[in-house]
């Protein structure tokens, strides 16, 4: 009996029991990088769908030609320093200054806003030129659907983020305030802002 | 709730501004580079490039990661690793019959 007691605390103590964290991190915050890494292999598979069906096309639409790459860059800018302004509310938070991280939080929804904004109206240029998911004026049809499915689902994972960021904020605001939470929604979206980087490379400019 | 050691280790503002700073200059470096007169290839390793330094920037600054453990870093180059097999399995598909080819309608 003494000899199973005994085991059972050395499975505890081990990295792999449950005792002792082999990622060395809170079970929320290891939960979200197997969300984001989960997520993560999403978005490959779009970007490699995409490389393939580029590759296989016989012509590919000059795509700084085709979007107004003005507005992209301006929405990498307002991406990149969102992220920067939510690195520094995790900081603000961890460093117990629950305002000065609501003030953050604020900016930092901000930025998703107009980053928001930019898509919504990139969007409706684009559909007003003709562009639909089965054909569109450039002539290969899957050059818009490229665009709707990726830009689409990123969009979408912006407009959650900013979403979780609200209620990070308001909870924040109201005193109900935990850093691990602040922390475990910057993670989202630096993500959501690390998938941007690609789309921005692999489909606006390669 | 445990304190970890990642705690400890705050980040000050100026090195977010930094890496903030970086990730400009190299977005309008990588802007350059869609508009260079280069062949099509070297265009994309340079892109890749680029895009790997500003992800390596952000995870490691923005999302703590240069202070987690080793097994934490290494799950999360797994979709990493897994794209580029994805993509080795995939890509020589590109070279095969022209009944691969999506003609332009």
């Amino acid at each position: 009996m003494d000899a199973t007691i005994a085991e059972q605390q050395r499975i505890l103590a081990s990295d792999w029991g449950g005792g002792k964290s082999p990622f060395g991190t809170t079970w929320s915050k290891f939960m979200m990088w197997i969300f984001i890494i989960s997520d993560a292999l999403t978005f490959a598979g779009f970007l490699i769908a995409y490389g393939f069906v580029r590759s296989i096309s016989q012509e590919w639409p000059k795509q700084t030609k085709v979007f107004n790459m003005v507005l992209i860059t301006f929405m990498t800018f307002a991406l990149i320093s969102s992220s920067a302004v939510m690195a520094m509310a995790v900081g603000a938070a961890r460093a117990r200054q629950p305002k000065l991280a609501v003030r953050f939080l604020g900016l930092t929804i901000a930025g998703g806003l107009i980053f928001l904004g930019c898509q919504a109206y990139e969007w409706s240029h684009f559909i007003h030129e003709g562009a639909r998911l089965t054909h569109n004026p450039w002539g290969v049809p899957q050059f818009a659907a490229a665009f709707f499915v990726i830009t689409g689902f990123h969009g979408f994972h912006v407009f959650s983020g900013v979403t979780i960021l609200a209620v990070v904020a308001l909870r924040a605001a109201v005193g109900k305030y935990s850093a691990d939470g602040v922390e475990n929604a910057g993670l989202y979206w630096h993500f959501v802002d690390v998938v941007w980087v690609f789309v921005f490379a692999f489909f606006y400019l390669l | 709730m445990a304190t970890h050691e990642h705690d400890v280790h705050a980040i000050s503002y100026r090195t977010y501004t930094m890496t903030w700073f970086w990730l400009l200059v190299m977005t309008m470096l990588a802007l350059g580079l869609g508009y260079a007169p280069i062949a099509e290839r070297l265009k994309a390793l340079l892109l890749v490039c680029t895009t790997l330094a500003k992800i390596l920037l952000i995870a490691s600054i923005f999302m703590h990661l240069r202070y987690e453990k080793i097994n934490l870093i290494m799950i999360t180059l797994a979709p990493l690793i897994l794209a580029v097999i994805l993509f080795s399995f995939t890509f020589p598909e590109t070279f095969g019959s022209a009944s691969h080819v999506i003609s332009v309608r």
